[in-house]
């Protein structure tokens, strides 16, 4: 199993989780966890997950003026689909449902057999309480089979930011289940048309809350998520040409930082956060080269005729993945900086691009091989390539998830392009942007 | 390698660019205004010289005629004339794109046709600059399809200069699949889409 305390998780990350945790919002146990609930119910690194029954009644409202009533199905349905798209569990229909959920005066009672007999795996029960703009969540989730209480828990939040807390409630659920950390409170960045301009927008990783991070009236594109989270760099033609620019997500500047003749293309983070990929033209060619946030150039990182652009780097930020036609096709290749090789791993189909370098090294990219264009995956070294998407229109720009096992990507299966999330195999495939105009490009935040 | 042309902005040379960019514009409008005060008076003297040239005893026949309404409307006419045939020059020239196959950046034998024809009209208009512009067909990858157009541009660029035009005249761009000519979705509309476009600038 993977330690996800490893040294790749930064320290700004560290200190914010240590905020998130102590801070804010308090979240009190109820109950010392069981013993046995330490088991690992979840193996997520198994080839396919048998997904697990769960039930999630409406809440039980216990404001004293019963205020929000709409909120005892509003935020049961924030968790489950949460749950859904984690591809873990199969949220249970309601009406299935045996027992009486409105007639229980409390949570802590549960006729395990009436859950049981519909094939119910696992139970979530709960109640909220709103107090002005407070919200008070209280959570019971329970292993049917063994009868056995598996998580208690208050969690507090504002009634404006309950698809927050909820998605809180879900990495609760996921980190106790699994043992690793839940990605439901990460949000995504893509580019939107909604406006009739391309413009960049964030929003939740389920496409909620979405806000247009850019009014240029023009083409903006290829934002891309920083490392640390506080930044997006992306390309806008604001100035007449395709150049690259920083905004601060925290004071909401933006700096221009790549404005060479020419292309300047897409940017990729390292690692660290502190400086860039960037394919650029330069002479007659388009080559990669390293940036620092300023622009200034440290160091070229390709120097071959034709194209080479899209770099993608390692967790370890030792190698990247690159674009580069010089083969006469788009093809991916893989460039090791100590050792100053550069090798070719995709070998089928004449068009792969937008490779994408996991946390769990694992690159995603978009192929085609029979006319569509699909995501497939790819290990470093060329092996246990695997197609996720299969007729089922364009699926393009592939992005993982933080921790590495989910991809958001762009298809037009449905008409226009929009977004959608798998598994990192494949399964489970969701669209989750329903906004005007199409969505594509998208990148997804850290933790 | 030489990256000194290549200096990082600040946020105040951002400023000061933008105003230099703003006063650039306003030197632009006064030469072209001063331009056009030049041209006329131009004209004026070539009358002058004209009259001068003269035999005496016509300047003598009518001493204080003015010049003639009529002729004064000819030189109007003509110099209106001009401007359209070479506002129908710039149409054309702008109008003709040069096209490609799927994701390739060569040039057809075609396309060098046009760039030569392309090529003697920059000779002859030695005032105009050239901004190509490079796009793609809507399939494939934003940011392939952006290299691909800077390709495409860079390839037309490319070759006028080798044919004699200053690449300081010249400028790329590239829009990659994000202005297609023709929105539908099938060959015939990705056939045009696949091209370079030729923007002229004084």
């Amino acid at each position: 199993m993977m330690n996800l305390r490893s040294p790749l998780i930064s320290k700004t990350w560290k200190t914010f989780s240590a905020v998130l945790l102590v801070g804010l919002i308090a979240v009190f146990h109820l109950f010392r966890a069981d013993p046995a609930s330490a088991r690992i119910y979840i193996d997520i690194n198994a080839p396919s997950v048998q997904r697990l029954k769960i039930a999630i009644p409406d809440f039980k409202n216990f404001s004293e003026r019963g205020e929000n009533p709409d909120l005892a199905t509003r935020l049961p349905s924030v968790l489950s689909n949460d749950l859904d798209l984690s591809g873990f569990f199969a949220p249970m229909d309601k009406s299935a449902f045996l027992a009486d959920t409105q007639g229980q005066a409390s949570l802590e009672e549960t006729r395990f057999r009436d859950w049981s007999v519909i094939g119910t795996d696992l139970l979530v029960k709960a109640g909220y309480t709103c107090i002005g703009q407070s919200l008070e969540v209280e959570v019971r989730l329970y292993d049917i089979l063994s009868a056995r209480q598996l998580l208690g828990k208050r969690f507090l939040g504002r009634v404006d930011e309950q698809r927050t807390l909820m998605h809180r409630v879900g990495n609760e659920i996921i980190y106790l289940l699994t043992g690793n950390k839940g990605m439901f409170l990460s949000k995504i960045t893509f580019v939107g048309t909604g406006t009739g301009n391309k413009e960049i927008y964030i929003a939740d990783y389920d496409g909620q809350n979405e806000k247009q991070l850019t009014s240029d009236k023009t083409i903006a594109l290829l934002p891309r998520w920083s490392p640390q989270g506080d930044m997006i760099c992306f390309n806008s033609y604001k100035d007449g040409s395709p150049m690259l620019y920083l905004k601060e997500l925290l004071s909401g500047k933006v700096r221009r930082i790549s404005d060479r003749q020419g292309l300047n293309a897409g940017g990729s983070w390292a690692p660290d956060g502190k400086s860039l990929a960037l394919g650029m033209t330069h002479g007659d060619n388009l080559d990669i080269f390293n940036i620092d946030l300023t622009g200034k150039i440290l160091k070229r990182l390709t120097n071959h005729s034709g194209i080479n652009v899209s770099a993608t780097y390692s967790p370890d930020g030792s190698r990247f993945a690159f674009v580069s036609n010089r083969s006469g096709t788009p093809q991916i290749y893989i460039k090791d900086m100590a050792e100053d090789r550069e090798e070719r791993i995709t070998f089928q189909g004449n068009y792969n691009t937008s490779p994408s370098w996991s946390r769990l090294n694992r690159i995603a990219f978009c192929g085609s091989y029979e006319g569509n264009f699909d995501i497939f995956t790819v290990d470093p070294d060329g092996r246990n390539l695997r197609k996720l998407t299969d007729g089922q229109g364009d699926n393009e720009e592939p992005s993982w998830s933080p921790d590495g096992r989910y991809i958001v990507f762009s298809s037009n299966r449905e008409g226009g392009y929009h977004l959608y999330i798998m598994n990192a195999n494949g399964q489970n495939q969701r669209r989750i942007t329903f906004m005007k105009g199409q969505q594509t490009s998208p990148s997804w935040s850290p933790f | 390698m030489d990256y000194s042309d290549y200096e990082p902005l600040n946020v105040t040379e951002e400023v000061e660019k933008s105003m230099i960019r703003k006063w650039m514009m306003v030197l632009v409008v006064c030469v072209f205004a001063a331009s056009l005060l030049g041209f006329s008076s131009c004209a004026k003297k070539q009358v002058k010289a004209d009259e001068a040239a003269k035999p005496a005893e016509v300047r003598q026949a009518a001493p204080a005629a003015p010049p003639s309404d009529d002729a004064d409307r000819q030189r109007r006419l003509a110099e209106l004339e001009k401007q359209q045939k070479l506002q129908a020059e710039i149409r054309a020239f702008e109008s003709e794109n040069i096209f490609f196959d799927f994701d390739k950046s060569e040039l057809k034998p075609a396309s060098r046709a046009v760039l030569e024809k392309k090529a003697g009209w920059l000779r002859a208009n030695p005032q105009y600059k050239l901004r190509i512009e490079g796009h793609c067909d809507e399939r494939g990858t934003v940011e392939y399809n952006l290299a691909l157009g800077e390709r495409r541009a860079k390839a037309a660029m490319k070759y006028l200069s080798a044919v004699g035009i200053s690449a300081d005249r010249m400028s790329t761009v590239s829009y990659g699949e994000e202005r297609p000519a023709d929105p539908a979705k099938n060959e015939a509309a990705w056939a045009k889409n696949r091209r370079d476009e030729f923007k002229l600038a004084r």
